[in-house]
């Protein structure tokens, strides 16, 4: 059983009729439609009853009068009990210009009011006609109440007590006054009791003015019905009505112009209060012509924290707007960002924005991308423009092939222009130095998560395709417009179509800057640490370039060492040590020595410098080098030697040619030389090689030494020939001149004639030689010599008798000869005269001082020829 | 209309004074219903009555909550008569509903024609201290000066609200109790004299 609602609270707890009334307490059901109603005083309400909650109902208080309860009863619950009292009063007219203790109530909403007002007997306001003013003080009702239990102030009460409504009402009201109310009062019942007729006759005046005015009115009206018709006031009707109608279409009118303003004004709130959200497409505009991206990113994501989330149609629209704008900005950005040449650090920034504007692509990405397709293409550009300057060139020259003809300076400016081939190394290597760095910067910087994006995972084994691969094209573009045999025959001649190579003097002076050029961008990448397979590629590249420079170099040298023969001017360099040498080895040596510093300066020198890099390759290299140094030795070598032994039959032939020296001559300046390049210019070569870190393997110093040896002999086995010959050739005939015969009776008196002929011309040879160089002497006469002797033993033998003066005669002359030619005798040559002397007869002891005598005398007599032929 | 409770359990009549705004109404609601009314509707003059328990005794509780506001300044006098104890509330963020208890308890000791009437001054919105405009030590030596006690209170968290009610009540209790101990020692007195009276 749920228990009965108790009130508890009455706010306010008094009023007069219709007063809004909270009234709060237990229980008062748990829905509105519990309730059943409240009782106040005497009336039960239920239409004018809020519910509000289990402890709170709000009414409107019925027009009792007094204290009351306040009775809440409910479905369930049932009647309940009041703890405090209500205390309503009389609804007093307070006019405006009476004071009132409490907020009067000026609208009078209750249904009641207007019967209240009509009865005149519901409740009789002032029934003494005193029209007091309610204002003075008063008994209150408790005290009331208190003398007069069970009675009422109320005129229609039945118990009602004319103390009480004395009391109550008339409480300062004098007693002549009071008299006067009672005299008032009676009057009014006699009034009553007389009925209408008293009534009439008392004020049968105003009932006169009242008829009158009846019948005037009724004349009027009849009048203007005539004149207005049966419907007086439809006229009326039909203005008011338009006028209503008027005054509602004013009314809505105004209305709506007020709604309008209204929802301008509401309109430019929201403006000025989003002013930032909807300006923000202009600024963002504005900020872009000015380039502050920054700015714009920061204006965007302030938006989107601010906006995103709200469902504001209005702000959906700016939001699409700006994102609309945004997207622009994003490709304009895209666009700049791919679009090329760019700066490293500008497109950073620029990836950075797009990062920053959620942007759908991968920025860092597509600008490494960007880069290499740059990269490549600035490559192909840079090919496709030379290949058209040699064409060009190629035109250019066939035109002044044609025009060489008329003008020499043509073909000389022609053949002294720089190959295309050299400047399109030279731009490739600019290019790969400047935009490689920014390349490989970018993607350090995007795996590095520098730029804040995250990585894709296959990207980094792209990147490193990508960077491999431009290595490998640029290498191979370089190799094409070079080197074109080192490319690959079957895939890359296709790919990177060969360069036609100009001539190779023109590419020996060039290919050195070539590798420069390479070794710089190389350099530059070894700056930018980059993997070691991709600074391979480069390596072997580089490398190839070096054994084919080298090579150029030794190839170019060699044939300019070809060349130095024809340019022998035959002029006899007179210097401290090598007497006889004309300018031919020193020629040489000099190219040689250029080679060699050249080679040093570019192939060899950077050979240290790069060997920390790879200890195992580069060493390998090295080796390789070397080993195709050794042919290119070789090759020096061997023409050198050509061009020796090429000079003979060159001299052979223009023996006829009177301003060069006699050929026996240069037969000896020859041997000089070659003595010369043999003893001296050799080892320097060796030196300076080994001293340029040139490993040059003894193989080919004792193979050039042996070559050089071969060419010395064969120098002069040729002189010796054409010396000895005829030398050896006159000493038969003069022996036996005059029909000499060994088996003479002559006593010997003095050297036969054949042998002054053989020391004269010995003598003459040695002036020969020493005139040319005093250090062949020693290696061309003991030849002379050892074939003399040799002749003279094979004459010896040849004597079938010899006589005592014969014998006398053979001894002296031999004896002669050795003696004299003892300075430039060989063992051999000794061995031969000592045979010679065997051969001859032993001679008797008187014989002997006869030969001691003529040689004596001969001495004497040929001291100045044993001079010229004594060693100095 | 026959009220006829067995045993009718003490009244102690309580009427919440004060500036307008103040939180009387809410004290009130807070102590009766244990709600807290955010909106504020300026009263005119609430009643409200309940049974409590005051240590193990049951009484009743009628609470007089009367408007704050000047417009009904002249009607004070009327209720302040009924009243047994009142509650001088004040809020501690508005100096000016400070100042105004002067008069309140001018308008009470004119009206009672009692010192001694039970009185507790109330520094209500306590809560808000960052917004306190009147500080402890002020009111404090006000109420000193009354020789009344005071409390801080705040409707919104239910601080010392029961306590400034309770406390309120237990004065009246003593009081009463003292003036019953008066009119029955006077009575006795009228009897003795009454008696003294025949013997003369």
């Amino acid at each position: 059983m749920v228990p009965p609602p108790v009130v508890t609270g009455l706010s306010p707890n008094d009023g007069p009729p219709g007063t809004r009334i909270t009234i709060r307490g237990e229980n008062f059901g748990t829905k509105a439609t519990d309730l059943v109603g409240n009782l106040m005083r005497i009336n039960q309400f239920k239409s004018n009853t809020e519910w509000k909650s289990p402890s709170k109902i709000i009414a409107i208080s019925g027009p009792g009068k007094g204290l009351g309860d306040v009775i809440v009863s409910t479905k369930v619950g049932g009647v309940g009990t009041c703890n405090v009292k209500f205390k309503g009063y009389k609804n007093e007219n307070i006019g405006p210009m009476k004071d009132s203790a409490v907020w009067v109530e000026e609208t009078s909403f209750y249904p009641w009011d207007r019967h209240s007002l009509s009865s005149s007997s519901f409740q009789q306001d002032d029934p003494l006609g005193l029209s007091v003013e309610g204002t003075e003080r008063k008994l209150s009702e408790d005290d009331l109440n208190e003398k007069f239990p069970s009675a009422s102030g109320d005129i229609t009460s039945e118990n009602f007590s004319a103390c009480w409504f004395l009391l109550e009402n008339h409480l300062a009201t004098s007693f002549n006054d009071l008299q006067a109310g009672l005299l008032h009062l009676k009057r009014k019942v006699e009034g009553q009791k007389e009925g209408h007729l008293s009534f009439l006759k008392t004020n049968v005046g105003a009932v006169m003015d009242q008829v009158d005015t009846l019948i005037l009115l009724k004349e009027k009206y009849g009048s203007d019905l005539d004149e207005f018709g049966s419907e007086p006031t439809l006229k009326l009707e039909k203005a008011i009505k338009e006028s209503e109608r008027e005054a509602r279409k004013l009314y809505d009118d105004v209305l709506t112009r007020r709604d309008r303003a209204e929802k301008t004004r509401n309109a430019l709130n929201v403006l000025s209060r989003f002013k930032f959200l909807f300006c923000l497409p202009c600024s963002i505009d504005r900020n872009i012509k000015k380039g502050d991206y920054d700015i714009v990113i920061n204006d965007y994501m302030r938006v989107k924290n601010l906006f995103l989330k709200r469902d504001i149609p209005v702000f959906k629209m700016a939001l699409n707007e700006i994102e609309r704008c945004i997207v622009g900005i994003k490709k304009q950005l895209h666009v700049k960002l791919v679009k090329m040449p760019i700066h490293v650090d500008e497109q950073k920034r620029l990836i950075r924005y797009l990062i920053n504007l959620d942007s759908s692509f991968e920025p860092a990405w597509d600008a490494i991308n960007g880069h290499a397709d740059y990269l490549h293409s600035r490559m192909k550009q840079c090919y496709e423009e030379h290949k058209a300057a040699i064409v060009e060139d190629l035109n250019k020259s066939k035109n002044s092939n044609l025009s060489s003809k008329y003008s020499k300076f043509a073909a000389m400016h022609d053949t002294n222009h720089c190959p295309q081939n050299v400047f399109y190394v030279e731009e490739m290597c600019d290019i790969i130095s400047e935009l490689f760095p920014d390349i490989w910067k970018l993607g350090q910087s995007y795996f590095t998560g520098e730029l804040h994006v995250k990585v894709e995972p296959g990207h980094k084994t792209a990147f490193k395709h990508t960077v491999l691969n431009i290595m490998e094209v640029f290498c191979k573009r370089l190799r094409a417009a070079i080197i074109p045999h080192s490319l690959d025959r079957n895939t890359d001649r296709n790919t990177y179509e060969a360069w036609t190579l100009p001539d190779i003097d023109v590419m020996a002076v060039y290919l050195p800057d070539c590798l420069r050029y390479v070794r710089l961008s190389y350099a530059i990448l070894v700056k930018l640490d980059l993997p070691s397979d991709a600074l391979d590629i480069v390596l072997a590249f580089i490398s190839d370039l070096r054994i084919h420079c080298m090579c150029v170099l030794f190839k170019k040298t060699t044939d300019n060492i070809k060349r130095l023969s024809k340019q022998e001017k035959w002029k006899v360099e007179v210097s401290g040590s090598h007497n006889g040498i004309t300018d031919l080895p020193l020629n040489f040596e000099n190219a040689v020595q250029d080679l060699i510093q050249v080679i040093a300066e570019s192939v060899l020198k950077s050979e240290a410098r790069e060997g920390p890099l790879g200890e195992s390759t580069s060493s390998k290299r090295i080796r390789q080098t070397g080993s195709s140094d050794d042919d290119d030795d070789d090759e020096i070598r061997s023409p050198i030697v050509s061009q020796l032994i090429g000079t003979p039959s060159f001299v052979y032939r223009s023996r006829t040619h009177n301003q060069k020296p006699a050929w026996e001559h240069r037969l000896l300046m020859t041997l000089a030389n070659c003595q010369y390049t043999m003893n001296a210019v050799l080892k320097n070569i060796v030196e300076a090689f080994s001293k340029n870190g040139y490993n040059i393997s003894p193989n080919i110093i004792r193979k050039s030494r042996t070559d050089l040896e071969n060419l010395e002999r064969s120098i002069l086995e040729s002189y010796l020939e054409q010396k000895s010959d005829p030398l050896v050739g006159t000493i038969e005939p003069s022996m036996y001149l005059g029909r000499f015969d060994w088996d003479t009776n002559i006593t010997p008196t003095d050297l036969r004639p054949y042998a002054k002929e053989c020391i004269n011309n010995l003598i003459h040879v040695h002036f020969e030689v020493n005139s040319i160089s005093s250090k062949l002497v020693d290696s061309v006469l003991p030849q002379v010599v050892q074939t003399i002797a040799e002749e003279l033993y094979r004459l010896m033998s040849c004597v079938q008798k010899f006589s005592t003066a014969g014998i006398q005669q053979a001894h002296v002359d031999i004896s002669a000869l050795q003696e004299f030619f003892q300075g430039y005798s060989t063992p051999k040559a000794k061995d031969h005269f000592k045979e010679a002397m065997e051969l001859i007869p032993p001679l008797k002891q008187p014989d002997l001082t006869i030969v001691e005598d003529i040689l004596q005398k001969c001495r004497t007599k040929m001291r100045l020829q044993v001079l010229c032929l004594q060693k100095s | 209309m026959s009220k006829k409770p067995t045993v009718q359990p003490a009244l102690h009549k309580v009427i919440m004074v004060g500036s307008g705004g103040v939180g009387k109404s809410a004290l009130t609601l807070q102590f009766m219903y244990d709600e807290f009314v955010e909106d504020y509707e300026p009263t005119k003059a609430d009643s409200y009555r309940k049974k409590i328990l005051l240590d193990g005794e049951d009484v009743q509780i009628d609470i007089l909550d009367t408007a704050g506001q000047e417009d009904y300044a002249a009607i004070r006098d009327h209720y302040f008569r009924s009243g047994e104890g009142f509650l001088c509330i004040f809020s501690i963020t508005e100096d000016e509903s400070f100042q105004a208890t002067q008069e309140f308890r001018e308008q009470i000791l004119r009206v009672k024609n009692d010192e001694n009437i039970p009185f507790l001054l109330v520094g209500n919105k306590c809560d808000l201290e960052d917004k306190r405009k009147v500080s402890f030590q002020e009111a404090s030596e006000r109420a000193r000066q009354w020789g009344v006690p005071y409390v801080e209170t705040s409707a919104k968290t239910r601080e010392h609200v029961d306590k400034v009610f309770f406390d309120l009540m237990r004065e009246i209790r003593a009081r009463k109790m003292e003036e019953n101990k008066a009119n029955n020692g006077r009575g006795k007195d009228r009897k003795k004299k009454s008696i003294k009276c025949v013997i003369l």
